[in-house]
This record gives C-alpha cells, sequence and structure tokens, in this order.
C-alpha cells in the first residue's frame, strides 16, 4: 500500500481528494463535515455535488453529532460513499455495523489522527476559526489543545483503525515535512488512482506518535483519578447523576445506543400508584421522576463495553454531568473483561452475543 | 370559580415566604388532610434541586417550595406519579404557575390524574435559567432572594419568564400570594372547591379583602405583558420565513433534548424519532443529488416546525426546552411566540382550568373564517385554471 | 430495642435448576433464612442486567441469580450468557465503588437442594456483615 506527501494544510487536501471522487464518478456522494458560512456554524453534510465540495471542511474539530451514528442510517443505500470520520466515530459505526445497522461494503473511509474536538458551546459561541491556528500548532507538537473534550485529552485512540486512508494530522505534519495521507486497502488505492501527488512507499508508522499517546495516557489517569476525588460509592453516584434532569439526552445523541425506543423510556418503567406508596411507607420519600440513576447504572451494563468516548454525552447535558468520562472510565473496565477494544474490528461479535466455555472462574 | 367566589385566608408570618408555605404543609399533614407533598430538595451536590414525593415530615425542613431554578417540570414529576390512574393518595404539590398549567394540560390529554392532587402555586418572580445556576448555585440564590422581593425575573432568568403573564394564577386548587402585600405576609386563596374544602378544614382565619395583593399582581402583570409585546415583536422578525427559521435553528444538532424536557411532549416515542419518519437511504440519497448536498440529521426543521403543529396549543411557555437546548438555540422563545399565535386562533389559553377542552377535540360548523377565505382562494384558483 | 436487621436477598431463580434445588430443599427440610426473595425465571440469561440493579436500589440488601452448572443449561448457553452479563454488572458496580458483593451468581442444579440450603445461609450471613443496603434511606435515586 502507498501513501501521498500532501501539504501542510490537509484538510484542503481532503477536500481535493472529495472533489476528485465525485468528479470522476468513482463516488456518488460524499459525508463530510462542512462550514456554513452565513451562520458561522457547521454541520455534517451529504455532498453530491462536486461544485459545493469547498463549504466541506474536512478535518474541523467539531463534532456536532456523531457521524457513525448518522452514516448508519445512509451506509445501505447501494450508492458510493466517501465518508470522512474521526477515529472514534469510525469505531462507533464498526460498532454498529456488527449490530447490523450499518455496512461497509459502499463506503471508502477517510480518517486522521485526530487531535480531539472542541465542546459544543464553544462551536456554539463562534469561537471556532480563532482557535484552530493554535490547536493546529498544538497537535502538530504531538501535545494536547488545552480546551477540547474532557474525553478527546483523555483519548488513546487517535490513531484511526480500519480507515481505507488515513491521513496524518496530529504529530508529524510539519511544516517543512508535509503530511501524509496513507492509503491502507486495496480499496484505498482503487480510488485514488488518478489523483495527484507525490507516491511512495512509505506506511503509516504509529511510533511517531508515541508523544502523543504518553500525554494522553497521562491525562487520562489524571482524569480518572479526578472523578473519584470525594471518594466513590453511593454517595458519590448521587453527587454525580443526582442533578441529571432525565432528558436522556445522554442516550439520544449515543451512537451505540440505536434503540429506537429505549427500555427506560418504555412502559416497563411507568409505575402504579401503589409503587409510590411502598416506597413512602419504607422511605418516606421519593424522587420524581424516580430511575434517574437507575438510567444511567442500566445503560452503563447495556452499552459501555462498547463506548467509543466520542464524549457527545457530555456535550448535550444540561446540567454539566462529566457521563463521558464515567462512561469511558467504567467502559474500559467492562470492555477489558472480554479482552475487547469497541470499533477494533468489525468481524469481532459484542461481547454479550458471545461467550467462551471457560472464562470467569470466580464467577457461581 | 369567579374572581368574585375567590377566597382566601392569611398565613402565619414567617421568615421566608417559602417558610410560610412549609408551615401550612406542616399543618395539612399533621392534621392528616393530605397524605403526602411534592417539592423541590436541593440535590446533595448542592447545585440543583429534584422533586421529591415525601410523607415523613422531618424531610419538610429541608424542602425549598419556592425554588431558584426549575431542573424538571412539575408536570412530569406529576404525570410520572399518576399516569397511570389517580389512586388513593391526597398529595399537595406547590409548583410554580406554568408547571401547574402543564400539568391542567396534560390532565387533558388523559397523562396526569389530578383527583387527588392537590396543585398549589405561588405568585412566581422567574426561574433562574439552569445553566446558570449549575454554574453558580450560591450567586444565584442570592439573585433569586432579590428576584422574590420584587417580583421581577432578572437577567439571569429565563428569557420568557419576563414576559410571562401568568405569574400569579387562580387556576391551581390553592395559591400562596404574596407581592405586593407588606413585608412578611401572605395570604392562601382558594381557586376550586377542592381547595376551598381544605382551607376550611385547616380552619385558618379568612382574609376578607384580597384587593392590596389583587393591585400589585397588576402592576407587576403590566410591565410582562409590554415586554411579551416587544419580544414578540423581535421574535417575529428573527423567526419570519424559511431563512430566518433556518437561522434561529442553525445550530440545532438533533438531539431532541428540547423535546424530552418539554411537559407537553408525553408521547413515550416521539413520531420523529419513530420508523416512520426514519428516510431510508436511497431517499436521502435522491433528495442529497437534488440539491447537491444536504445537512444531517436530515429533518431538523421539519422536527421543530411539527413539533410546533403538535403542541404549540398546549405550550404552556415554561422554557424548559431553551434550558436543555445544547447549543443555546432560543426555542423557547419561537415556540412562545407561535403558541401565542395557535392559541389565539382558537381563543384557547393553554393551562386553564375552566373546562374548556382541548381545540382539537371539537369543532364548531362555523368558525375559522380566515381558513374559509383560504379555502375560497384556492377553490377559485382552480377554477381559473378550468 | 433496636430492630435485629433481616436482609432481603432479590433471588432470580432458573425454573430447570435453582428454584427446582430450591424445591428441593424445601421438601428436604433443610433450613434456610426467609432473607431469600425467590422470583422464578425461565433461564439465568432471561435476567437483564436491570434487574439487578433495579432490585439493588429498590433496597435489597442482597441480589442472588441461581442457574444451571456450566453446560446444563436447559436452552444449552443460556447461563454462559448469563455470566458474561453478570461480570459485566459487577465490574460496573466495581468501577464506580459501589459493593459488588451485593450481587451474587451462583450454580445450583435440580438435585442440589443441600447446595440451594447452604448458599442461602452463607450468603444471608454475608449481607449480614455487610449490613443494611445504604439504597434503602437514599431519596435521590
Amino acid at each position: 500500500m502507498s501513501s501521498i506527501t500532501i501539504d501542510t494544510r490537509a484538510s484542503r487536501k481532503v477536500r481535493e481528494l472529495l472533489k476528485f471522487l465525485l468528479e470522476n464518478g468513482k463516488i456518488d456522494a460524499a459525508l463530510t463535515m462542512r462550514r456554513i458560512p452565513e451562520n458561522n456554524s457547521y454541520d455534517l453534510a451529504l455532498i453530491t455535488d462536486a461544485s459545493n465540495i469547498n463549504e466541506a471542511v474536512p478535518l474541523i474539530p467539531v463534532m456536532t453529532v456523531n457521524a457513525g451514528q448518522v452514516l448508519s442510517s445512509i451506509s445501505t443505500s447501494g450508492k458510493k460513499i466517501a465518508v470522512v470520520l474521526k477515529p472514534c466515530e469510525l469505531r462507533a459505526f464498526v460498532e454498529l455495523v456488527k449490530r447490523e445497522r450499518g455496512s461497509f461494503e459502499n463506503l471508502l473511509t477517510i480518517s486522521h489522527t485526530c487531535g480531539g474536538v472542541f465542546p459544543l458551546d464553544l462551536v456554539e459561541k463562534g469561537q471556532i476559526e480563532e482557535l484552530i491556528p493554535k490547536y493546529e500548532k498544538t497537535i502538530s507538537k504531538g501535545e494536547i489543545p488545552v480546551n477540547t473534550r474532557d474525553t478527546c485529552r483523555a483519548c488513546e485512540h487517535f490513531i484511526p483503525m480500519n480507515a481505507d486512508i488515513t491521513v496524518s494530522v496530529a504529530g508529524e505534519c510539519e511544516s517543512e515535512k508535509g503530511c501524509m495521507m496513507y492509503l491502507n486497502t486495496e480499496k484505498a488505492e482503487e480510488f485514488a488512482e488518478g489523483f495527484a501527488g507525490e507516491r511512495s512507499e512509505q506506511k503509516f508508522d504509529p511510533s511517531v506518535l508515541q508523544k502523543t499517546l504518553n500525554a494522553r495516557l497521562a491525562e487520562k489517569e489524571k482524569l480518572f483519578a479526578s472523578m473519584t476525588a470525594s471518594g466513590p460509592g453511593l454517595d458519590q453516584l448521587v453527587d454525580t447523576f443526582g442533578k441529571c434532569v432525565g432528558c436522556h439526552g445522554s442516550n439520544s445523541v449515543c451512537p451505540i445506543c440505536y434503540c429506537l425506543l429505549c427500555d427506560f423510556e418504555s412502559a416497563n418503567f411507568d409505575y402504579n400508584l401503589p409503587y409510590f406508596e411502598e416506597h413512602l411507607s419504607r422511605r418516606g420519600a421519593l424522587r420524581l421522576p424516580p430511575d434517574t440513576i437507575f438510567f444511567h447504572l442500566g445503560r452503563l451494563t447495556h452499552m459501555s463495553f462498547s463506548c467509543v468516548g466520542c464524549g457527545m454525552c457530555s456535550d448535550v447535558c444540561p446540567v454539566g454531568i462529566p457521563v463521558a468520562a464515567v462512561f469511558k472510565k467504567t467502559g474500559e473496565k467492562t470492555a477489558a473483561l472480554f479482552d475487547y477494544v469497541p470499533g477494533r474490528d468489525a468481524e469481532e461479535s459484542i461481547p454479550v452475543m458471545v461467550y467462551k466455555e471457560e472464562e470467569f472462574s470466580d464467577i457461581g | 370559580m369567579t374572581d368574585s367566589e375567590r377566597k382566601g385566608a392569611v398565613l402565619p408570618a414567617a421568615k421566608e415566604p417559602g417558610d410560610a408555605v412549609l408551615d401550612f404543609l406542616r399543618l395539612a399533614i399533621t392534621k392528616k388532610l393530605a397524605d403526602a407533598v411534592i417539592l423541590p430538595m436541593k440535590v446533595p451536590s448542592g447545585d440543583s434541586y429534584a422533586w421529591i414525593l415525601m410523607n415523613d415530615i422531618s424531610l419538610l425542613d429541608d424542602a425549598v417550595p419556592i425554588a431558584a431554578t426549575m431542573p424538571v417540570q412539575g408536570a412530569k414529576a406529576l404525570r410520572s406519579l399518576t399516569r397511570k390512574g389517580p389512586g388513593n393518595l391526597t398529595v399537595i404539590a406547590v409548583m410554580r404557575p406554568c408547571e401547574i398549567r402543564a400539568a391542567i394540560e396534560l390532565s387533558k390529554l388523559g397523562q396526569v390524574h389530578p383527583d387527588n392532587l392537590i396543585l398549589a402555586t405561588y405568585d412566581c418572580p422567574g426561574a433562574v435559567q439552569l445553566q446558570k445556576y449549575v454554574d453558580d448555585p450560591a450567586g444565584s440564590e442570592k439573585r433569586f432572594a432579590e428576584m422574590l422581593q420584587k417580583g421581577k425575573p432578572d437577567n439571569s432568568a429565563k428569557p420568557v419568564c419576563h414576559i410571562c403573564e401568568d405569574f400569579s394564577l387562580f387556576d391551581s386548587d390553592l395559591h400562596f400570594g404574596y407581592l405586593g402585600l407588606p413585608d412578611k405576609e401572605m395570604l392562601v386563596i382558594a381557586g376550586s372547591d377542592k381547595g376551598l374544602e381544605l382551607l376550611e378544614e385547616l380552619g385558618l382565619a379568612s382574609a376578607e379583602d384580597l384587593s392590596v395583593w389583587e393591585k400589585g399582581i397588576d402592576q407587576l402583570k403590566a410591565d410582562r405583558i409590554k415586554a411579551r409585546k416587544s419580544a414578540f415583536k423581535e421574535t417575529e422578525a428573527q423567526l419570519r420565513g424559511f431563512d430566518g427559521l433556518l437561522s434561529v435553528f442553525a445550530n440545532c444538532i438533533g438531539c431532541h433534548n428540547c423535546q424530552s424536557a418539554c411537559p407537553i411532549c408525553y408521547c413515550r416515542l416521539c413520531y420523529f424519532d419513530s420508523e416512520t419518519a426514519e428516510q431510508n437511504p436511497d431517499a436521502l440519497i435522491t433528495a442529497a443529488s437534488k440539491r447537491g448536498g444536504i445537512s444531517l440529521p436530515v429533518d431538523r426543521i421539519m422536527f421543530h416546525t411539527g413539533r410546533m403543529v403538535h403542541m404549540s396549543l398546549s405550550c404552556v411557555s415554561c422554557g424548559q426546552c431553551s434550558d436543555a437546548c445544547p447549543v443555546s438555540i432560543p426555542v423557547a422563545g419561537a415556540f412562545s411566540y407561535v403558541a401565542d399565535q395557535t392559541q389565539r386562533t382558537f381563543e384557547y389559553t393553554a393551562g386553564r382550568n375552566d373546562g374548556d377542552p382541548l381545540p382539537l377535540r371539537q369543532f364548531r360548523k362555523s368558525e375559522l373564517p380566515g381558513v374559509h377565505e383560504l379555502v375560497k382562494d384556492a377553490d377559485a384558483e382552480v377554477s381559473s385554471h378550468e | 430495642m433496636k430492630k435485629e436487621f433481616t436482609p432481603r436477598i432479590t433471588s432470580f431463580l432458573c425454573k430447570w435448576c435453582s428454584y427446582t434445588g430450591a424445591d428441593l430443599a424445601g421438601t428436604a427440610r433443610l433450613q434456610y433464612p426467609t432473607s431469600i426473595i425467590p422470583i422464578q425465571v425461565m433461564c439465568s440469561s432471561r435476567v437483564d442486567p436491570v434487574f439487578l440493579i433495579k432490585a439493588f436500589l429498590n433496597g435489597s440488601d442482597g441480589v442472588l441469580i441461581g442457574g444451571c452448572h456450566p453446560g446444563d443449561c436447559h436452552y444449552e448457553t443460556g447461563n454462559y450468557h448469563a455470566r458474561r452479563r453478570f461480570a459485566i454488572v459487577r465490574s460496573v458496580f466495581e468501577s464506580l465503588g459501589l459493593e459488588s458483593e451485593r450481587l451474587k451468581l451462583s450454580w445450583i442444579s435440580a438435585s442440589e437442594g443441600p447446595k440451594f440450603a447452604r448458599v442461602a445461609n452463607e450468603y444471608t450471613e454475608e449481607i449480614m456483615k455487610l449490613g443494611e443496603n445504604p439504597t434503602r434511606k437514599s431519596i435521590f435515586l
């Protein structure tokens, strides 16, 4: 597999690639982030007309919606689509493919080494453009931009897994050297055939990002340690999730939570009055609506092993609960039980669908 | 109950309005006139409130009947309690007027069964925006104390509070009034037979004259009506036309938080989250091809306008949608403006307990002349083509 | 006088093995404490993680799942899945610092009446040592 040297404005080169693919009929559509100049905002867009590709900002450190989630509703169209995804979005999509919510068949996946994304409140304040130069400088040095999502700063999976094309942005994209675009698969070679650029046989070398990795791991340890500051246990849990307003926004923006109707919104969780009477007689009081902590604990057991740590849940929480940090921390543990890494391999089954006869000998 | 039938009682003086309410509730529980109460209580982390259903009288000490912010719309708490039927518990719920109004709408929609509920409300100065409260609970409490004293919202309050005419309302069973009254004085006024009965059974001294309080309220109301007019004008200018709509909702990420925070949107599975509304992948690509590109997730404007059509007749302008929006879209301002128009069309006011059924549950053979004009125009156009 | 603490252990017992085992314990007149509140399920894999959590948050002092021994599942593989799910819930509890000792899974076959009585006794004792579940008193759940 080969690679293409691109200049430091990697975003432009990806845009050119998308344009090339559209113009030459190699794809029917491109899924990418887009800037909406009149509103100073961004969205995820499916672009079919090459003349509209100028609006694309494929590598912008903004995630308005986890693109993996959106992709699950269009990937089976039978049309060829090139998709630019952040590594966690790609991993989320892999998790969805395992759940039969999408297919790679007609997709060309383009991803990049990721410096993390800015929280939505910075996006909404229109501050992104001014933050980008410093952001790019920081990540090219292998350091962590300060004002990105907390789970981004603590993310060790910033190198795409399974992407057809990897654009190196973080760490090695220094001015004199230029960035690289790695064609990882036959599919990538096929699609990029005829695309201008100096080719070489260079392969992506993750070791250049060791410094970034170390920084991220240190940041992760700090984040996880900060979460148990006030001591673990039920009180800590109530402290963290006690102010939850029950909007279930964390669930609706979660790419893994694909259920049309979440169990916690179903009639299973409507109670008759005797239920409340019983609680009154036992505890003297009960929160209304009930099941606030239950919802989060339930979601942790249902999906945490597939959590890709994208951070959407924290961003949409109206009361600033660090949902993503809790899910990332807990999810790493539940995934580790099965030696599982969410999004690593679409052929892998999700842990609850399979079993080994000999395992967990301490249970039972 | 008409204005002249209103009866009130004077509550014994207490430090703060909230304390007088608590004393009243203690009395009601001790005299076994209520089995339980629903009140806000500070959550253990201290930066928000939660609705607590309680019958343990000692817990009342920690309750805050008139809370600075409203994290969960009270009508949702009442819905979770009585959705499946009224039950046998007599429960007094003390909530903001917009929460009571939402509960009344939900009872018309069959989602709240108020038979054994005693809905109590109070003169509401407004509520601090949720995010502002969470960011600075102590400062917000201080500001709210000032709001409470003046009876007016300040700029930490939700924008819709500034334009709320129904901040003091009688369509509850009980109303605690204190605005415009001399310091530390509080009235409790019955708004229904249920409320009157309770007051009589409690043996509270009745107040002959409500006029001082009524005058105070009317003065404050005049300000709000003025603010409402100018706010609606502003919203109209922003929202008008498709471009206006697009720009107001430009940052929408499609999380549907506004819908889940909305007390009126009670559907378990919103139409816009259902399979019916899901676009099939081919249709999406086709739609994109027609325009050269399409913004994802699709139907975000459809969702908001759809919701306006579905629920604005019952919108009580509580502002929960704006508080829940992660990208600070002024959802509540837009919905409040639209609701004002749709409710006016049917001469309906959401949240009134006057026996008016929901507009879409009834019709008159001759009504809505404006629509007839539209139909006539359309007919004329058709015949001119023939 | 302070009322003695009687734990409540919500027990999800598989119809084919553990529930029958409990029956056998009863017909054999083996003593086991009243703390066990049995709920019959068709298979240990019918126990969704949220069942355990709901029981825990509702104030159960212990939650027990009883299933067929590995390899003996009436539906061939249900108990293997149950074991995985149990491992997940336990891990979530451990991550959050909740008392995972309040959750237990035990393999008890239809013929193991004595084992059922032993597990019931031992687990009850264990829970007695842990004391009352703090969720019983919490009102902010």
